[in-house]
């Protein structure tokens, strides 16, 4: 009678992302689709100055227009600053310091009555001087942004290991560039928004909300709304993405509890697309001059870097970025001696957030383009050059990363030979000379990046419920976010694999801080490896209950038994012995086997990094590199991608399509950074705040991408696999830069490599970069 | 949210101009531009919102002995995709086919596009180039009479026509070309689709024995309107043609042209890419 039930597992193949039906079909609910019953609509009045002084506000037109219910400014709530330095008011009622600042804001029956009630507010300045050039903040005559800062700055941060004074006198050739970075935005296909919903009776709060770190929010949530933590509830409705801008609190969220709050009716407040682009986080932008030294062996000798970042009006986390920036200067390679300095200052532009890769694309863009022009000036092909100086599995770099596993080597040379680097390479640089219009060109660009989570927060912990019914069917309740990156499919997976479950057994609970355990968020791409290690324990507790109990109404040790096919088989046969629904049906209410378990991932082995930024931060780390081909119309200056060859040591794949799709998306995302994105700020004021002029990459734009996964089976990853998230967008525009060089012998300092920069480039033309 | 006084479909194009006789009309055909604007607020709440898409007289496309008559509600994709229309005057479906996206391109109307009158409009330059006149039809006695603009003649600014408040556009009317006519069409975009001319270019003429006869050259996006080239053209007109004498060309296009600076490119850069592009094209053009 006993079928045979072969081991099979779903490790490395290729499933399609849970949410992806819905999500293609049209039918999944965003937070746009929600309403609630008695819900109003929420909008704000966002200033037209970028500096001034607020003389006075006057609402009554507003508050007297039927059908609006409530209308605030900052005299009326709580006004506790958010942001990391505090420094961002929900509502300003002194000054408004940028084109994005909150006034104030109104509840009404529909939007069309909202929208009138904010064109019936007067609201009357006083013109400040403004301050829109970073790199003016620190002159002694600069206007002061924010009164706290009379100097300007908002951060600033140093690091160094060994003497760089002695490596420059080490060092046979030494270069220095400076380097400029832009703006761009994240362009979430679904835009901002929040709704708030107080319990008339208990009072609680519930907060329909997008946000990527629910529990951090909670909060902070408590402290600006001066609430008890335990009395609000954020509930995710499925994202229309993350990547890294619904990090922090910003003001629109406060703003839609206090509408609320006033109107004793829930409020819902989301963004049109334009108040996305004018109001959201963009990615944090640069100045960054770096200097580099190499023997005429070709080892690195000492790297320093100065930078500025435009900080904007206020602190959010783009201000933080040289966490991971100094990351790359002082560790993709092996540099002995390094310095480095940030100072972030205050103007009167919009502010930047977290945003994928977290100042990555920043550091690498100056790193990788000194590292071909190092390898070119002691005459050493780039490959050759980055494999010498590559760190390798068991190092600890400088600032005290601990490479336990690297496939760093193996992703270079990889990328090289599929991509015919070295010989395309060359025949480019023979044909520059020649009258052909369009030249081509190829260049890599590598990097590094945290894989096993990051200590940024007190922790780094993820915990888990599991649950199974008397049908074999689980449900995972994890406190990891899902943004559409895939964690749903990957968690379930794994959890599969330990109970020998079809995916279609599990449903997962992610998304309601009531429900599920603490996590600290989806960021730093730790989903799989935090998330998945802690669904992997629950599982693990499940699967050593299940097999105990087994073993007592089968009669077989539970070391002999296992989990395959929804049944309970003996292991070294297959062969069936019960089915897992039947055994957990009879195991209902006993005692010997709740079929609830816990688990958590809490501390991954990752220290904090001390006051001098060392230590070993994450469990993991994740390498990676891009070599791209493109083509360069020099009659126009329009550089087309053709193609990306792209090699990533990502531990292991867990699904097989979950890791392609993240890892095109990224170099998508990475293309746009270098060659189309471009949120344009003049004189604080943003020119191209929607699609038609903000140029995402289109479909056609998308060029063929060969992939290769290095499997360096991380002793800590979960079934050895790494976190990838970030990974893929960091390359591009280093990479780009270096082709455009490869196939012209320009180089360019500053990104996008928009047609009319490139050309202006080819002619000798461009506006010299200065700081 | 819109917020017009009114709104209402007339099924014939005696209504329509009744209406238009009363003022106080915004025309909305494909809105592919207009609710746009309607969108960012920017309209006349106390206009009638009339649209005309019902109207079928004003759909055909039609060939009569000496020219073809486009109805003004004919979308990009009908002038993309008719048979007989890319046989005798290839350049509007080259120009169609660089226009937009195929969404927009199924509901922007011939005639939109022209009276919507940008600088950029990608139908505008080859129908310039082909030497195209407008009808307008108007109230009259309680009939429709009708006048008929030439196209060069057409565009006043930015958005800004000879089409009066009382009128409504009803057909473009194309002579067809002379035998042996052929003409190109490039419009330089930062990207391949979904994209606003930078810089449009259109040229053509008929090539013969080295010389351009007859040469007809417009621009977009370069100047407050669409227009003709007309130093341009004449330049060509008197020498023949070889790679130098092209490149003096591109020289006098440069310099005939008066773009601004704007988010899509700076004046400077659009110069340049008229320079260039003027070589490519009429190279193109005259390499049989
Ligand atoms: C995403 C997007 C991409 C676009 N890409 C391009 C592009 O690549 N190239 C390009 O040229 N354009 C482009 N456009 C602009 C637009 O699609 C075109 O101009 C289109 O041809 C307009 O036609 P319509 O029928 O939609 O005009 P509508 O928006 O209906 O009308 C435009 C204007 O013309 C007036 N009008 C229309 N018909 C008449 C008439 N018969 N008589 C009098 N007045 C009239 C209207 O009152 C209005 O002022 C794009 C638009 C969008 C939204």
């Amino acid at each position: 009678m006993a079928a045979i039930i072969e081991k099979e597992s779903l490790i490395g193949k290729a499933i399609p992302k849970m949410d992806a039906p819905g999500k293609v079909s049209g039918h999944t609910r965003y937070i746009h689709d929600l309403n609630l019953p008695g819900q109003l609509i929420g909008r704000i009045l966002r200033t037209d100055r970028v500096h001034a002084r607020i003389i006075s506000i006057d609402t009554k037109e507003a508050e007297a227009l039927p059908g609006v219910h409530a209308v605030i400014t900052a005299k009326d709530v709580p006004n506790k600053p958010l942001g990391v330095t505090k420094d961002n008011p929900p509502l300003k009622g002194d000054k408004v310091r940028c084109e994005r600042d909150e006034i104030a804001a109104v509840a009404a029956e529909t939007e069309a009555l909202a929208e009138q009630a904010l064109s019936l507010i007067k609201v009357e300045y006083e013109e400040l001087p403004a301050l829109f050039d970073p790199r003016q903040a620190l002159l002694e005559n600069a206007p002061v942004i924010q009164e706290s800062k009379p100097d300007n700055i908002s951060m600033e941060f140093d690091y160094s290991h060994g003497d760089v004074e002695q490596g420059e006198a080490e060092s046979d050739v030494v270069i220095e560039d400076l380097f400029k970075l832009h703006y761009v935005t994240h362009c979430c296909m679904g835009a901002s928004g929040v709704i708030a919903d107080f319990d008339s009776t208990s009072g609680n709060l519930t907060l329909y909300s997008n946000t990527q770190v629910p529990f951090l929010h909670k909060r902070e949530f408590a402290s600006v709304l001066n609430m008890d933590p335990n009395r609000i509830r954020i509930i995710q409705p499925p994202i229309g993405g993350g990547f890294g801008s619904k990090l922090d609190i910003y003001p629109f969220e406060p703003i839609a509890v206090f509408l609320a709050q006033k109107a004793r009716r829930p409020v819902k407040l989301t963004f049109s697309r334009e108040e996305e682009f004018l109001a959201s986080p963009t990615r944090q932008p640069a100045y960054l001059r770096l200097r580099s030294g190499v023997t005429k062996e070709g080892v690195l000798t000492f790297r320093t870097l100065d930078s500025l970042l435009d900080n904007g009006a206020y602190t959010s986390w783009g201000a933080t970025i040289p966490f991971v920036m100094m990351q790359t200067f002082s560790s993709l390679y092996r540099v002995p001696h390094c310095l480095y300095h940030t100072t972030t200052v205050y103007t009167n532009n919009p502010y930047a957030g977290s945003f994928r890769g977290y100042g990555n694309l920043q550091a690498t863009f100056c790193v990788e383009a000194h590292m071909d022009k190092l390898a070119e000036a002691v005459g050493i092909d780039p490959l050759r050059f980055r494999l010498k100086n590559a760190q390798q599995a068991g190092e600890t770099s400088g600032q005290g990363m601990h490479f336990k596993s690297c496939g760093f080597k193996e992703c270079l040379t990889t990328a090289a030979a599929r991509s015919d680097y070295a010989i395309k390479r060359e025949q480019n640089l023979k044909a520059q000379g020649d009258d052909n219009a369009v030249k081509k060109g190829i260049g890599m660009a590598s990097m590094l990046h945290v894989g096993g989570g990051a200590k940024i927060y007190p922790s780094d912990g993820c915990g888990t419920i599991l649950k199974m019914d008397d049908f074999g069917h689980v449900t995972l309740m994890t406190g990891a976010s899902e943004i559409g990156q895939g964690s749903e499919t990957v968690l379930s997976q794994l959890v599969c694999e330990e109970l020998g479950l079809p995916l279609s057994a599990v449903t997962v609970v992610n998304n309601d801080t009531d429900i599920t355990p603490w996590d600290v968020g989806v960021h730093a791409s730790r989903t799989t490896f935090i998330a998945g290690n802690s669904a992997i324990g629950a599982a693990r507790l499940a699967r050593e209950k299940i097999l105990n109990a087994a073993a007592g109404t089968t009669a077989m040790p539970a070391d002999q038994l296992s989990l395959r096919g929804g049944c309970i088989v003996i292991d070294e046969s297959g062969e069936a012995v019960i089915t897992l629904d039947k055994l957990l049906r009879s195991l209902h209410f006993q005692e010997r086997a709740e079929l609830v378990t816990t688990s958590f991932y809490y501390e991954p082995p990752s220290v904090h990094q001390d006051k001098a930024f060392k230590g070993d931060v994450s469990a993991s780390y994740a390498w990676a590199t891009q070599v791209v081909e493109i083509e360069v119309d020099t009659l126009t200056g329009v550089v087309t991608l053709n193609r990306c060859t792209a090699a990533h040591d990502v531990g292991r794949v867990l699904n097989k399509l979950g890791i392609e799709g993240q890892v095109e998306g990224g170099i998508v995302m990475g293309q746009g950074y270098a060659l189309t994105e471009d949120l344009l700020i003049d004189e604080g004021h943003c020119q191209n705040p929607n699609f038609r002029d903000y140029k995402l990459i289109t479909a056609p734009e998308i060029p063929e991408i060969d992939l290769s996964f290095i499997e360096t089976m991380d002793g800590e990853g979960p079934q050895g696999a790494k976190g990838i998230g970030e990974a893929p967008a960091i390359c591009m525009a280093a990479a780009i830069a270096n082709a455009l060089y490869n196939a012209t012998g320009v180089r360019i300092y500053e990104a996008p490599f928009s047609p009319e920069k490139v050309y202006r480039a080819l002619k000798g033309c461009s506006q010299p970069l200065e700081w | 949210m819109t917020n017009f006084k009114s709104y209402l479909a007339p099924a014939t194009l005696d209504e329509a101009v009744d209406q238009l006789n009363q003022g106080n009309v915004t025309v909305l055909a494909g809105g592919s531009d207009l609710m746009l604007r309607v969108g960012a607020g920017n309209y006349d709440p106390s206009h009638t919102l009339m649209n005309i898409l019902k109207i079928n007289e004003l759909r055909n496309i039609s060939f009569e002995d000496n020219e073809v008559q486009i109805g003004t509600l004919t979308t990009i994709t009908e002038i993309r995709e008719d048979p007989e229309l890319s046989i005798k005057m290839p350049l509007l479906g080259q120009a169609a086919d660089q226009f937009a996206s195929m969404q927009i391109r199924n509901v922007g109307t011939i005639g939109g596009n022209i009276c919507n009158a940008s600088p950029a409009g990608d139908m505008l330059v080859p129908l310039l180039l082909l030497d195209a006149a407008v009808e307008l039809a108007r109230q009259s006695d309680g009939g429709v009479a009708s006048r008929r603009v030439a196209l060069k003649d057409f565009f006043v600014g930015p958005g800004k026509t000879q089409c009066q408040s009382n009128e409504l556009l009803t057909r473009v009317s194309i002579p067809f070309s002379k035998q042996g006519f052929r003409a190109r069409f490039y419009k330089f975009g930062t990207r391949p689709a979904l994209d606003i001319s930078t810089v449009s270019i259109g040229i053509g003429g008929i090539f013969n024995n080295g010389y351009l006869q007859a040469p007809r050259v417009a621009f977009g996006a370069v100047a407050p309107v669409p227009f003709m080239a007309l130093k341009t053209m004449k330049a060509i007109e008197q020498s023949p043609l070889d790679s130098e004498r092209i490149k003096e060309i591109a020289e006098i296009a440069r310099d005939e042209i008066k773009p601004i600076d704007d988010v899509r490119a700076t004046a400077w850069y659009r110069k340049q890419l008229v320079h260039n592009l003027t070589i490519k094209v009429l190279s193109d053009v005259t390499d049989a």
